[in-house]
């Protein structure tokens, strides 16, 4: 897995909470070339699943997404660059993180948001 | 029922019993055996499963809707319905082109969702004369960013002008709103519900979002009525400006420590609603439902203090749950020491 970059979503439901659809969406929203290197997921508080991710995470708020199992938006829908920046740096190869960087002004990309999200919310 | 508690409430002041209002939503679809899709866009449907909700849990006040797609919606936005879930929004008008291009308007009364809404509201409202109905409006951030998408959250930096323009707009879509739900249905406690209002920087709550929440707190003042800000998430970072904001309280979710919360509504002089835990007690049972209501009524105290779940309540709660803080409440009221100014009043008495 050392061409991919994980991310957990951990939220209360992003279909009932506004806060924890957009973080949702600021992942699903990352344009194409970044969607082929990141595995993500969303981690509903409403499901055992959820509870157990989040204690296992040591989760503090909700909702939050953690990079490569750092905590790093917590309540704090993130900027596009900001996004781009924490995963460049906490890509597992040099060239991955590159790849990303090339991307920071690429910008949000909203044509496949509800086939992205469904992979996320799939298993 | 305690309406006129609840409206005391919301404006910080004392209380003589600490009101219950629980934020039945599509859960009150549940308690009648609907799905929350058809309900919600049937008006004899909400009118059953709100005076349900209201009886069964003994309310009071309760929402006529806990939905915030119902502005977006009647503005166009792309939306998918769901069977235990409001509508979630799933495109943006404005991800692509200018307010001014897109030629969206603010919706009245007759536009989109709200005449279903509106035929509810009044039945209800005739039907629970002494219970606090709640008009749950979408705030303008939330709103703003059903309407522009994610981008929204890079705009406040990147491109201010134009985040300031849809915020703004989305400001003057929750004054019709606040409007239709004190005016024409007569809610006793207009909501500004802004969930993504937690998720911004303070100085970003002062610059876009108190201004953009004017119009919704004046046409609930102009029409009598009291306003309430809902915020989800941590709004800790937030809290100060949320109290500030110029509505006669607030409410936030289970993530605040109460006790802070209580103490910055106090210093503001506003009311304050909140915060069983959705989840770990009333969804899931992992906690006791009775215990953390009682944490919440000794926080709380009686001081403008209303005890209400952390958020909207999901569409499956258990209602044996919500029993539970029922109890809470009894209990608390026969063996819990008074709050001060209980004191203060008996005092006068003698």
């Amino acid at each position: 897995m050392s061409d991919t970059i994980m991310i957990d979503v951990l939220t209360l439901d992003s279909l009932q909470c506004a806060a924890c659809t957009y973080m949702m969406e600021s992942i699903a929203a990352l344009p194409k070339q970044i969607q082929d290197v990141i595995c993500y997921r969303e981690w509903s508080i409403k499901t055992q699943a959820g509870v157990d991710k989040f204690v296992e995470m040591k989760g503090r708020v909700l909702p939050t997404i953690a990079i490569q199992g750092d905590l790093i938006f917590e309540s704090m829908i993130p900027q596009y660059e900001e996004l781009i920046d924490a995963m460049a740096q906490r890509a597992p190869t040099e060239e991955l993180g590159a790849v990303i960087r090339d991307l920071r002004d690429t910008g949000f990309d909203f044509d496949e948001i509800e086939t992205n999200l469904a992979k996320a919310r799939s298993d | 029922m305690g309406k006129q508690d609840v409206i005391d409430a919301v404006r910080g002041l004392p209380t003589e019993r600490v009101p219950w209002v629980p934020y039945c939503g599509v859960h009150s679809a549940f308690l009648i055996g609907e799905p929350a899709d058809t309900y919600l866009q049937d008006p004899d449907a909400i009118v059953r499963g709100v005076l349900h909700a209201a009886e069964r849990y003994e309310a009071d006040g309760i929402p006529l809707i806990f939905d915030l797609s119902v502005e977006a919606i009647s503005m166009g936005c792309p939306h998918r319905w769901w069977p235990d879930n409001p509508p979630s929004i799933t495109g943006h008008p404005l991800a692509k082109q200018s307010l001014n291009d897109s030629g969206i308007k603010v919706p009245g009364p007759d536009d989109g969702r709200w005449p279903v809404v509106i035929a509810a509201g009044k039945k209800v409202r005739d039907a629970l004369p002494d219970v606090a109905l709640y008009g749950i409006l979408c705030g303008p951030l939330t709103l703003a960013s059903h309407l522009r998408g994610v981008q929204l959250f890079t705009d406040v930096y990147k491109n201010p002008e134009l985040a300031s323009e849809i915020i703004s707009f989305a400001g003057q879509v929750a004054g019709e709103s606040a409007r239709i739900y004190a005016e024409e249905i007569g809610c006793d406690v207009i909501a500004i519900t802004d969930p993504v209002a937690s998720q911004i920087r303070p100085s970003t709550f002062q610059e876009l979002v108190a201004p953009a929440s004017q119009p919704a707190i004046e046409a609930a003042r102009n029409a009598g009525k009291v306003s309430s800000f809902f915020i989800c998430g941590d709004a800790t970072k937030v809290l100060h400006e949320v109290a500030d904001i110029g509505t006669d309280g607030f409410a936030i979710d289970e993530q605040l420590n109460l006790s802070f919360v209580r103490d910055v509504a106090l210093y503001h002089g506003v009311g304050f609603a909140g915060n069983i835990k959705l989840t770990l007690a009333l969804s899931l049972g992992l906690l006791s439902p009775r215990e953390d209501a009682i944490a919440c009524l000794g926080a709380g105290g009686s001081k403008g203090f209303i005890l209400a779940p952390g958020c909207d309540m999901p569409y499956n709660v258990p209602p044996e749950h919500v029993d539970q803080v029922l109890q809470a409440m009894e209990w608390h009221r026969a063996n819990y020491a008074p709050y001060p100014h209980q004191m203060e009043t008996n005092k006068e008495k003698r």
